[in-house]
Parts: C-alpha cells; sequence; structure tokens
C-alpha cells in the first residue's frame, strides 16, 4: 500500500500539490485522473522525490519514504514509466532495460516475463533505443521499470500519443502485470473508458489536490464531465 | 616534420588528461570547475615534495599525484559543488575562488611564511622536478631520434584512455555515469545514486588531473599558478570535442596539441595561441555543441 497524507510539492517557490491525500491499496490499480496540468504527473513525481521539495507524510507498506532521496525510494519498489518515456536514445535496448537493475539490487538482468510481453525488444537487444517507434519506446520504457523489480509501478499516461493497434495491447499488459503479477500500479489515465476497466479505484485531481477519491465504481458521469471535460 | 608532430602528439596528450576529467565531470555533473587546473599544479607540486621528502621519483609520484589530488577534489565537491548542483553560474564562481585559495596556500606556503617558515618546494619560487636520467637520453630506433620522455607521456596517457574508456563502457559504475550524463532523474528513478557516483567521477577526473600534474612538470617549471591557463586549454577541448565523448575529446585534444605544437616551432608560442582560438571559433560556429555530442530527442 502506497499513501500519501496531507503531501504539498513544490518547483522552486510554486506549489504544484496542495495537502494531497490519496491512498492506492495494494495489489491494485489506482485510476489518477483530471485534466491537463492539475497536478497528476506531479504527483508521481513527488512520490519518488523528483520535484523539488516536498512536505507532509509518504509512505509505502507503512514505512516512511518522504525523507528518502529518489534513489532509494526506486530501490523500495517503486518503478517509474515517466510521460515521454524517457529512454535514452543512444544506449542499446538491452543497456535501457538493464538501468532499471539498478533499483532491484544483485546481478542486472532482464526480467523473465519481458520476453512474454514484448518479444520485438527481445529481438533487438542490441540496436539503439532512439530508433524505437513511440509505441516500442512506451514497451522499452515499462520493460525498464520490470527490471527494477517493483512492488509499484508509477504510469504516466502510457498510452498518449502512440497508434491506435498498439494502445490495446499496452492496455492489455497494464491489466496483465496487475492481475498476474500483482503489482500496485498508479496511472494517470485520460481514458475513462479504459480507466473503469481496469482500476480499483480513482483519484479526481484538480488545482494540484484530490477532489473525488473512491472505489472505481463510484466514479459517475458526472464527476467526469464536472472535473474532465474541457 | 615527425620530429613535430611528436611533440604536438605529446603536448595533445598532456591536453586529454586534463581535458578527460573536465569532459566527464562537465558531462555528468553540468559543473564548470574552475579549479581543474589547480588539481593539475597540486599533482605537479606532490612530484616537487614527494621527490624532495620521499626521494620518490617520476615512477612512484604518478600514482601518488592520482590520490593525492582524487582526495582534493573529492573535498571540493562534498564540501561546495554538491551544496550547488543545477546552479552553474555559482559553481563556476565558487570552484574559481577555491582555485584561487589553492594557489595561495602554496604561495603562501599553507599560511606558514606569515611565520618565517619555509618549506622547501612551496612557496612563490619555481619548481623542478627530476625527471630519471634514462628518460632524458635521446636514442635512436631505426635513424628516428626518438625522445623518451615525450614518448612516456604519450604511453601514460593511452593507458589512462584505455582505462577510462574502460571504466565508461565496460563496468557498472561507468553504465551508471553515462546514464546520469544523459538523464540523471531517470538514473536516480532507476535506483543509481546520483550523488555518490558523481562523487566518485569527480575524483576520477581529478586524479587524472594530478596525473597529468605531473607529466607537466617533466618539461615545465612548476609554479602556482601554471594551472590558470590549462583549464582554459581543457575547456577548448571539452567544448570541441563534444560534452561527455570521450572520442570527440581524444579527437579535439589531438586536434589543439597538434596545431599547437606545429605552429609554436615553425612560428611562436603566441602565433600558436591565436591558431588554436581561432580553430576553436570556427568549429563552435560549425557545430555549437561540438564535433561529438551524443544526440539527444
Amino acid at each position: 500500500m502506497l499513501s500519501l497524507s496531507n503531501v504539498d510539492s513544490f518547483y522552486g517557490r510554486s506549489q504544484a500539490l496542495h495537502d494531497m491525500t490519496v491512498t492506492a491499496p495494494k495489489g491494485e490499480i489506482l485510476a489518477i485522473l483530471g485534466r491537463n496540468g492539475v497536478g497528476k504527473t506531479t504527483l508521481l513525481r513527488t512520490i519518488l522525490g523528483l520535484t523539488d521539495r516536498s512536505e507532509g507524510v509518504i509512505s509505502l507498506d507503512g514505512e516512511e519514504i518522504s525523507a528518502r532521496p529518489t534513489h532509494e525510494r526506486a530501490r523500495a519498489g517503486i518503478a517509474y514509466v515517466p510521460q515521454g518515456r524517457m529512454i535514452i536514445p543512444d544506449f542499446t535496448i538491452r543497456d535501457n532495460i538493464l538501468m532499471g537493475g539498478f533499483a532491484a539490487g544483485g546481478p542486472r538482468r532482464i526480467p523473465d516475463i519481458v520476453p512474454e510481453l514484448f518479444p520485438y525488444l527481445m529481438d533487438n537487444l542490441d540496436r539503439p533505443g532512439g530508433v524505437l517507434s513511440g509505441g516500442q519506446q512506451q514497451q522499452l520504457a515499462i520493460a525498464r521499470a520490470l527490471a527494477c523489480k517493483p512492488a509499484v509501478l508509477l504510469m504516466d499516461e502510457p498510452t498518449e500519443g502512440i497508434q491506435p493497434n498498439i494502445v490495446e495491447q499496452i492496455e492489455e499488459i497494464i491489466i496483465r502485470l496487475n492481475r498476474e503479477l500483482g503489482l500496485t500500479i498508479l496511472l494517470v489515465e485520460q481514458n475513462v473508458t479504459f480507466a473503469r476497466r481496469a482500476a480499483g479505484s480513482f483519484v479526481m485531481v484538480e488545482h494540484g489536490t484530490a477532489v473525488e477519491t473512491g472505489r472505481i465504481d463510484l466514479l459517475s458521469d458526472d464527476m467526469v464531465a464536472k472535473h474532465m471535460a474541457i | 616534420m615527425s620530429e613535430i608532430l611528436f611533440i604536438g602528439l605529446s603536448l595533445s596528450s598532456i591536453l586529454l588528461l586534463i581535458a578527460l576529467g573536465l569532459s566527464i565531470t562537465y558531462g555528468a555533473m553540468g559543473v564548470i570547475n574552475m579549479a581543474h587546473g589547480e588539481l593539475v599544479m597540486i599533482g605537479a607540486y606532490t612530484a616537487v615534495l614527494s621527490g624532495i621528502y620521499l626521494n620518490l621519483n617520476l615512477f612512484f609520484a604518478l600514482p601518488l599525484a592520482f590520490v593525492v589530488s582524487a582526495l582534493v577534489g573529492l573535498g571540493l565537491e562534498k564540501l561546495v559543488i554538491r551544496r550547488l548542483y543545477g546552479r552553474i553560474i555559482d559553481t563556476l564562481l565558487a570552484t574559481w575562488g577555491v582555485a584561487i585559495i589553492l594557489q595561495q596556500l602554496i604561495r603562501l606556503e599553507f599560511g606558514l611564511s606569515f611565520f618565517g617558515i619555509h618549506i622547501e618546494g612551496l612557496g612563490p619560487g619555481l619548481q623542478n622536478m627530476d625527471v630519471p636520467a634514462f628518460l632524458t637520453q635521446p636514442f635512436e630506433i631505426a635513424g628516428i631520434p626518438i625522445q623518451p620522455y615525450r614518448s612516456f607521456i604519450i604511453v601514460v596517457t593511452l593507458l589512462l584512455t584505455l582505462l577510462t574508456w574502460f571504466l565508461m563502457y565496460r563496468t557498472s559504475i561507468g553504465t551508471q555515469v553515462r546514464a546520469i550524463m544523459r538523464n540523471p532523474q531517470i538514473a536516480a528513478a532507476c535506483g543509481i545514486d546520483v550523488r555518490r557516483v558523481s562523487a566518485f567521477t569527480f575524483a576520477y577526473g581529478s586524479g587524472l588531473a594530478g596525473i597529468a600534474g605531473v607529466l607537466l612538470a617533466g618539461f615545465k617549471t612548476v609554479m602556482p599558478d601554471m594551472g590558470a591557463s590549462t583549464v582554459v586549454d581543457g575547456f577548448l577541448v571539452v567544448v570541441v570535442g563534444g560534452v561527455g565523448s570521450l572520442l570527440g575529446t581524444v579527437l579535439a585534444s589531438a586536434l589543439l596539441g597538434q596545431i599547437n605544437g606545429v605552429f609554436a616551432i615553425l612560428t611562436n608560442d603566441i602565433l600558436a595561441r591565436a591558431v588554436v582560438f581561432g580553430v576553436v571559433i570556427a568549429i563552435i560556429l560549425w557545430r555549437p555543441r561540438g564535433l561529438f555530442a551524443f544526440k539527444s530527442r
């Protein structure tokens, strides 16, 4: 279980999260919903300690991690699939995946599930990450996160800017990672239909704070219209 | 002509050792370390002092200078640079200040000269390092005169460049350094301890500067402000080669060292400097990110 209570987060002097309280139940998908620019990405970055400063309590399975540096949070089991993927273009696909291994400890290796999920990556391990298409880079970013041997996966709009035929594939993979590997997933998502299908609970974000939160079946069309319609 | 190129090559070698450290630290940490030249100077003084007090020759001075400069670099990182990450102008000014302090520490003999105590080998004067006799006697191979000391510089640099390549591209810590160079945030999110790796990187680059200092001491006089000009040359190499590129740093130092060497012998030192600066300006106009900057999307 990953929980934030009364968390404020800052970039320089501007505050991006206000009094954010939210819990991601263990082994479930938490959908993080809201319009662009309301703080969804900041929420994920704050969990990893990637904003300039934050206050409040963040805890993972009852252990407080708010004071720890980013790499220790990663080693504690939180992996990140960032917006824009952040693949290292001149590293090979193998090296990109193995980067995640620094969080896992022990000898770095490609997780067993990766060949099954992403056969294309396994067939092209020695090619540079930069030559991949957007969808393939997303797969690579997920493989890298899995190499961290995470308990919690933070995914920031994993289907954004990806060709439609791959979107469905990525969505199925997200559901498999949750159902089969038991990963807790915090999923920033614009697609409400997919969120309803995959998630167990949701949090609606506006102005950097949680305005609605609860089980996913309580996510009403009114809420969606109020907080997500443009 | 081959002799001139040989001298150029030895100049290139020292330039390379200085620039390697700068390139790695600037690439990995975004830190412009103006005190890098003083780490060269500290290496040179380590050679002078270890010769006087420990009776050690050049071969022992090399590893000793590596350790001394690396430790000073590590201290600099922990005390000053670590607190200024992401503030590039502040770091530049702060390290410049450190450079001046280090120079004065040597010039004032750690302040002891105020009390009338003189430490041989320190102070404002010029120092010399003795080079073992067998490295000073030129010999001939197949009719070509070989200057052993210059050859020695080239060999040491070659070995250290190979070592650096191995560390950067074949070890776990090198992978971490390269990951940090490209994206420190994602590196941290992948469990890489950015601070620890950066400190190691900084110490290693400082150690290379120390070795460059020892090699310089073999053919130049050692004095407190000898580092100031070397840091400028080092940054010229980094800018021309492309930040964080090992290959770029090697080729840029070869190019600039040769230009400097050839023009200095054909004309004079001052004109050679002007030509070097002219070439650097032309190259950065043509390729603002240097010859071998890695592509980023």
